[in-house]
């Protein structure tokens, strides 16, 4: 069996026949990145109309559908439009200190079934009850961490009421953003990224980060563009005005 | 690829590919829309250009301290409560998998789309061992049902057509399906939900791991690699050891370059970041997590002069431009990673000797060197492998004979322009409609599909001598 040791010995052996084939850096991170991320925020408080138009345009333009809304609690009127227009039943969602809104006031007594994910830490029973409701939910709702102008992406973080599957097993996965969430590029996001991880203890609770750029697609089958292949078949991204 | 089609010559495979119109016009598409696709995207991208620099700058440095990047990985993985495996060749990396199978209890894993885990012919030995694996990838569970392998790194099954997949699913999965691409992926969508929900292990590969906060990425379309991820308790990673970055502020560049080289999108459907198995909030994602670092023949070309290949970010646009790969398609080259770049892999994974024949299969045009994201010089190492080739006399006698000769006259006047007068004479006989064809002996292999212009009349050097010029 090949220990550590051994496998990065022989590397360092090989390591020192060469010096490469060129000088050569790689990108250097912000010195300091929760400066670097105040940077981002202040651009962005005077840049977030220019940086909405352009996600709008780009998300269109992967099959997403968007939505714009004047408050928070105008939020379930669109999820209740969506759920009719899909004939779905059940709901599942963020839990409410995730998502800002708790669906079971407002849809709940409308014939839907919602479905809030668990805040507190689950153990394994609890782990598996949720599991089967989002094997069966139809809709999916989350919110979302950040929404990147130039790709039309929603960047999704998982953790404690903020199940990783609540966008992925539902045909359909709606996300709520406000203008805070805007990022105008890339490279705000690789800020945003490395201030997350300077102190991901505090500031992340789960393992997994997910970019989604439009529903899930193949085109495996003779290069025909299909949706839905194994997550989302629609995406939808509902932008609260107020605050 | 079968032992019995890899003992099969590479001429006579590509040769079989050429007679195959099905394929021809299957590649012809697939190649063209993907040409299409990149180049469209970039045109609409000028930073671009400048960030394929920056990229591949990363590719170099990161090497250059590729053993501290990979310790700083290895502590962070482990921190968050993951294994790291160290495998130096291919079987020790299956071993590893297996050996966790055995230990778990583990009976069926599901796969993500994963070159590595091709690379290792990891399914037959989980099959072997009787865990059942199964590729979730639309395309590469297309290939499983079929038993064939990937000719595409990309679009794994673009050489079938709906109607072969149609029947194909009807066959394997009970039924009668509609020859409608739709209808086949929402086919796949049922029966693959239920495997995602069941599987005990999820197996992936990595496009990237970065080193400064222990972080696996997986670029896909389909959402599978989310599926295999989150759902099964244990996730298990295969990566070749030269896919780390250092951090995410490099990992920015180089998403922003690959989905735009391999389909033309801005991004890829999906972008997922791992850090580490299930944190005490969450209601999903493994118990376990083990990432397993490869080697498997990267290590001796660090100093060797594959280097280069060692950047490759596996998007595939090489494959597409490339006018052999478009002529003959994935599966000719006989191993797991086709086209230019797949050259270089085959020769760094399984040694020079395997490429004797496929050094050649490359007109040296350049295409590939163009669009790679990370401009890797493919050409100038194709070139060196044809002279390692012959120099190590892997390649046929007759070849160095003819190449050892011509080099000899080439390098002296003298004997040049007697080898000119000599050729006069000697081509007569082979000489028809003004083309030298039908050359005997192994001259033959390469008159058999191209012809020759002969030998002037008179040369060059003898006309100007002629018109009395110095």
């Amino acid at each position: 069996m090949t220990t550590r040791a051994d496998f990065l010995g022989s590397l360092r052996r090989e390591m020192a026949k060469t010096r490469g084939l060129f000088e050569a850096r790689t990108a250097s991170p912000p010195p300091d990145a929760d400066l670097a991320l105040e940077t981002v925020k202040r651009q962005m408080a005077e840049r977030w109309p220019e940086a909405l138009t352009r996600f709008r345009t780009e998300f269109e333009r992967i099959a997403g559908v968007f939505h714009r809304v004047g408050r928070l609690e105008d939020v379930p009127g669109v999820v209740r439009a969506i759920a009719a227009e899909k004939g779905a039943r059940s709901v599942l969602s963020w839990h409410p200190d995730a998502l800002g809104l708790d669906l079971r006031q407002s849809l709940g007594r409308e014939g839907l079934s919602i479905t809030v994910a668990p805040d507190i830490d689950p153990d394994a029973e609890a782990r598996q009850s949720h599991r089967a409701e989002a094997a069966e939910a139809e809709i999916g709702v989350t919110g979302a961490d950040w929404a990147l102008a130039e790709t039309g992406t929603l960047i999704l973080v998982s953790g404690r009421g903020r199940p990783r599957s609540t966008s992925l097993l539902p045909a359909t996965h709606v996300a709520v953003f406000d203008r805070h969430r805007l990022l105008e590029s890339l490279e705000q996001v690789g800020i945003v990224l490395e201030a997350l991880h300077a102190d991901p203890a505090q500031r992340m609770s789960g393992a997994m980060i997910n970019f989604i750029t439009g529903p899930s697609r193949t085109a495996d089958i003779e290069l025909t563009l299909t949706r839905g292949v194994h997550g989302p078949k629609e995406v939808h991204a509902i932008f609260v005005e107020g605050r | 690829m079968s032992d019995a089609q890899l003992r099969t010559p590479f001429p006579q495979r590509a040769h079989a590919a050429l007679g195959d119109a099905h394929l021809q016009e299957a590649l012809t598409i697939a190649t063209t829309k993907f040409i299409g696709l990149r180049k469209e995207s970039f045109a609409g991208y000028p930073a671009g250009e400048a960030l394929r620099d920056r990229a591949r700058a990363i590719k170099e440095a990161t090497l250059q301290h590729l053993d501290r990047h990979l310790e700083r990985l290895a502590d962070n993985v482990e921190r968050l409560g993951g294994h790291v495996h160290w495998a130096a060749t291919g079987d020790e990396a299956r071993d590893i998998i297996l050996r966790l199978c055995r230990d778990r209890g583990v009976r069926m894993a599901v796969k993500s789309k994963s070159m590595a885990t091709e690379e290792i012919e990891l399914n037959d030995a989980l099959e072997a061992a009787g865990v059942k694996p199964v590729e979730t990838d639309l395309g590469e569970y297309i290939i499983q049902l079929a038993h064939e392998k990937p000719s595409h790194i990309i679009a794994p099954a673009i050489h079938k057509t709906k109607g072969q997949v149609a029947d194909l699913f009807s066959k394997e999965l009970g039924g009668r399906f509609e020859a409608d691409p739709e209808v086949l992926t929402a086919v796949a969508r049922k029966e693959l939900r239920q495997k995602f929900l069941e599987a005990d292990m999820g197996i992936t590969g990595a496009n990237f791991a970065v080193a400064e906060t222990g972080t696996i990425v997986l670029v896909t379309n389909e959402g599978n690699g989310r599926m295999v991820t989150s759902l099964p308790r244990i996730h298990v990673a295969v990566m070749g050891m030269e896919k780390v970055i250092p951090t995410m502020t490099d990992l920015m560049v180089f998403l922003s370059i690959l989905a735009r080289s391999a389909t033309g999108q801005k991004l890829s459907s999906y972008t997922t970041l791992v850090r580490g198995p299930r944190q005490p909030g969450e209601v999903e994602g493994p118990e376990e997590l083990h990432l397993i670092l490869m080697d498997n023949g990267r290590m001796r070309q660090i100093a060797g002069t594959l280097r280069e290949a060692l950047y490759c970010l596996r998007c595939g646009a090489c494959l597409n431009v490339c006018p052999v790969y478009r002529q003959i398609g994935g599966h000719a080259y006989g191993y797991t990673y086709p086209g230019p770049i797949g050259i270089l892999l085959t020769a760094m994974l399984n040694g020079t000797a395997a490429v004797k024949d496929l050094a050649h299969a490359s007109s040296l045009c350049g295409a590939c060197k163009d669009v790679c994201p990370v401009r890797i010089d493919i050409p100038r190492m194709l070139v060196e492998l044809r002279e390692h080739v012959d120099r190590e006399k892997v390649a046929p006698w007759s070849e160095r004979m003819v190449f050892g000769l011509a080099r000899r006259v080439m390098a002296s006047p003298a004997v040049f322009h007697l080898g000119a007068r000599l050729a006069r004479l000697a081509q007569w006989p082979f000489v028809r409609n003004g083309r030298l064809r039908g050359l005997p002996l192994f001259f033959g292999q390469w008159t058999r599909t191209r012809d020759l212009p002969p030998v002037a009349a008179r040369t060059f050097s003898e006309r100007w001598k002629d018109l009395g010029r110095p």
